[in-house]
């Protein structure tokens, strides 16, 4: 199984085109050192046999036939000569001096040739002979040869360890790459286990770890992370879900008892009226938490910034505080506007003063009745900052980081007024807008900051 | 409104809300012609004049916007409210550019669709180059901007003066919150706040505290109404 997938993989398929290439490559290199050898060799005998042929010659030339004879004889007793071959024929094809039985058969009468020839007392049997063949002027014929049997030995050894080393390397790297798939695959095999159990039973599958801190584990760690963050969202949008099931049956629960009650009463024009007033109010709210959800989630995938202008941010608080001056007053609470005169963002100015009046009316809401709140829009070192204080109970700090959720409501504001969604609002337009959310502590109350980056502006 | 500017015509492709739409109008008297998709609805604007055209952003046929260009290109001027299920702030603001007059986001309640009707029909009339718009003994001077009851100036912040203006712009006319937030704040959402409410109550108690007669009426579920008794 494991095998099968191993020799049908695309990385044994590349494997088996490098070792190819990487043989022939190796072959070819092997073929010429095999030949520069051989012709080497093989013109160092050469060299030779023309030598003492040259020798030969200039006795005979100097002295004539006897000379040779004479020289010939000396050659065969002198062991260093051991290895040479001679033979002196006259016209008629009779050995006159030399260590051959006889004119090799089917040797030409001039230049090159090689032949099978015993030399005694060297080699009983036939060896492999190399010699040049000279016709001399007086019609003899003269041969001088090297027994080239031990080179012959040479080359053929080159050959057979030229062919083994590439033979040896190919089954080596044939074996390496089975190794290394497999071992691919095998990875891979383990990463599509895990992504079947996952689409089979859910997500909490994780791919093992082989601990080796390679490329493979550090995919494993991504794509184990990855899933832990699929699975957080699930969760957060089972939460959501839950929340939004929670908020929306309320009044619709309320809704139905208030119409049942009424259907089994007699038709009263007045708290009829009442009771459809009530009722479309009620309405009105779950359609406006439908719209902000989907609101939120419009914000929160959109990727264009068509709509984003340049903008003043200290003009958009200042119709934030401008709008929010009732209700502040209402509630005795002191809003103002301070910071620089113009601070410059590049947004989108509805989403803004959207986030901005969430962020205001949740200050109101929950500050202090009596109390102050306070915006304040600065240019700061690393981009436009826009930050709102209130003097309230504030947020602990181990809230921080849950208020932005989608329907979370802080224990302390159960029963105030709103949906919990507003702060998610503000997120995901400070995210569109690639602004950084910070929440401390005013000692007493809160302090949010919206904080633009840089780059921002113009 | 005269009796020709009276007629409606009701773009909508959904049988039983086409349905709605042509009952509540006629019953607030208004004449209305029914188009149930693109094609018709360019036919009867070729063929008639009217008041106010409503148009559904998604048609079976061509979308709604490709039909209010098209009808703007035949030089038709009637104005548009256009009504979508696509509620986000990108097909509005499209929508209005693309020569809708004013949106509404479905569902929407009636009151607020034939509040929206009578502010555009209105619109398409003639509006008289008034200076001073006076509702009982309310005076908005539209050139000091200063508004007054009896002779006596009523304070105001610049932004209560605007809502003030609109408000008695359509005296006797029931105006929605969202037409406020959009005409006086220009803003192309409902902030899930009663802000709108809270804001309307401290212009309200500047200029109806201790006053002989009350001028801005709350409508319940809608908005609100600026008219003077009797």
């Amino acid at each position: 199984m494991l095998l099968a997938k191993t020799l049908g993989s695309s990385t044994f398929r590349l494997a088996l085109i490098a070792i190819g290439t990487f043989g022939l490559i190796v072959s070819v290199i092997f073929a010429y050192v095999y030949w520069s050898t051989v012709s080497y060799v093989r013109s160092r005998s050469d060299h030779a046999i023309m030598t003492e042929q040259a020798n030969l010659h200039d006795a005979y030339a100097r002295s004539g036939r006897d000379a040779l004879v004479a020289l010939i004889g000396q050659r065969i007793a002198d062991k260093s000569f051991a290895d040479h071959v001679y033979v002196l024929v006259d016209s008629a094809s009779a050995v006159l001096a030399g260590n051959l039985a006889q004119w090799p058969a089917g040797t030409a009468d001039q230049g090159w040739s090689e032949f099978r020839a015993a030399v005694p007392p060297r080699s009983a049997a036939d060896a492999l002979v190399r010699g040049r063949a000279e016709t001399l002027p007086n019609g003899d014929r003269l041969l001088v040869g090297l027994d080239i049997g031990d080179l012959d030995g040479f080359t053929t050894q080159i050959r057979a360890a030229g062919i083994a080393v590439v033979v040896l390397i190919l089954v080596l790297a044939a074996v390496a790459s089975i190794g290394v798939t497999r071992r691919t695959v095998g990875r891979i095999e383990s990463i599509n286990a895990t992504s079947r159990a996952i689409m089979l039973s859910g997500l909490d599958q994780r791919i093992p770890l082989h601990g080796s801190h390679d490329e493979w584990d550090r995919v494993a760690e991504n794509l184990n992370q990855m899933l832990d963050r699929i699975q957080t969202l699930m969760g957060e949008v089972k939460q959501a879900s839950d929340n939004i099931a929670h908020d929306l049956r309320t009044p619709l629960t309320r809704m139905r008892g208030r119409l049942e009650k009424a259907y089994h009463c007699p038709r009263n024009g007045e708290s009829d009226a009442a009771l459809i007033g009530d009722t479309i109010a009620d309405l009105d709210t779950v359609l406006a938490m439908f719209a902000s959800i989907t609101r939120i989630s419009e914000i929160e995938t959109r990727a264009r910034k068509d709509a984003f202008r340049t903008v003043n941010l200290v003009e958009i608080a200042g119709e934030v505080v401008e709008l929010y001056d009732a209700a502040a007053e209402r509630d005795t609470t002191r809003l103002d506007l301070t910071g620089d005169p113009e601070v410059p963002v590049t947004g989108d100015r509805d989403l803004l003063f959207d986030a901005i009046a969430n962020v205001v009316d949740n200050a109101i809401k929950h500050g202090r009745a009596g109390g102050k709140v306070t915006v304040t829009c600065r240019n700061g070192e690393g981009g436009a900052v826009i930050s709102v204080a209130d003097d309230g109970p504030g947020i602990a700090a181990d809230q921080h980081d849950h208020v932005f959720k989608r329907f979370y409501r802080l224990e302390q504001s159960r029963y105030t007024p709103g949906n919990g969604l507003g702060l998610s609002l503000v997120a995901a337009v400070a995210s569109l807008h690639g602004a950084r959310i910070e929440l401390q502590d005013n000692a007493p109350g809160l302090l949010f900051r919206l904080c633009f980056p840089a780059s921002t502006g113009s | 409104m005269t009796g020709a500017h009276r007629r409606i015509l009701v773009v909508e492709d959904d049988p039983e809300t086409a349905g709605q739409l042509v009952d509540q109008l006629t019953t607030s008297g208004y004449d209305v012609d029914l188009a149930a998709n693109g094609r018709e609805a360019l036919n009867h604007g070729a063929a008639r004049d009217y008041a106010v055209i409503t148009i559904d952003r998604m048609l079976p046929d061509i979308d709604g916007i490709a039909v209010m260009r098209q009808m703007r290109d035949d030089g038709i001027v009637v104005p548009f409210l256009i009504i979508s299920a696509l509620g986000e702030v990108d097909d509005r603001v499209r929508g209005l550019r693309a020569g809708g007059d004013d949106y509404l986001v479905k569902p929407f309640s009636f009151v607020e669709l034939l509040a929206r009707l009578e502010a555009l029909g209105r619109r398409s009339e003639t509006v008289a180059k008034e200076t001073i718009l006076r509702v009982g003994d309310l005076a908005v001077d539209l050139i000091s901007r200063t508004a007054s009851r009896g002779g006596r100036k009523i304070p105001l912040l610049p932004k209560e003066f605007q809502l003030l203006e609109y408000l008695a712009r359509n005296e006797g006319r029931v105006v929605s919150r969202a037409m406020l937030l959009q005409h006086v704040w220009d803003l192309h959402f409902d902030p899930s706040t009663n802000i709108i409410d809270v804001y309307v109550g401290r212009v309200r108690r500047k200029v109806d505290d201790q006053q002989a007669y009350p001028l801005i009426h709350t409508i319940r579920g809608i908005g609100y109404c600026l008219r003077a008794p009797g």
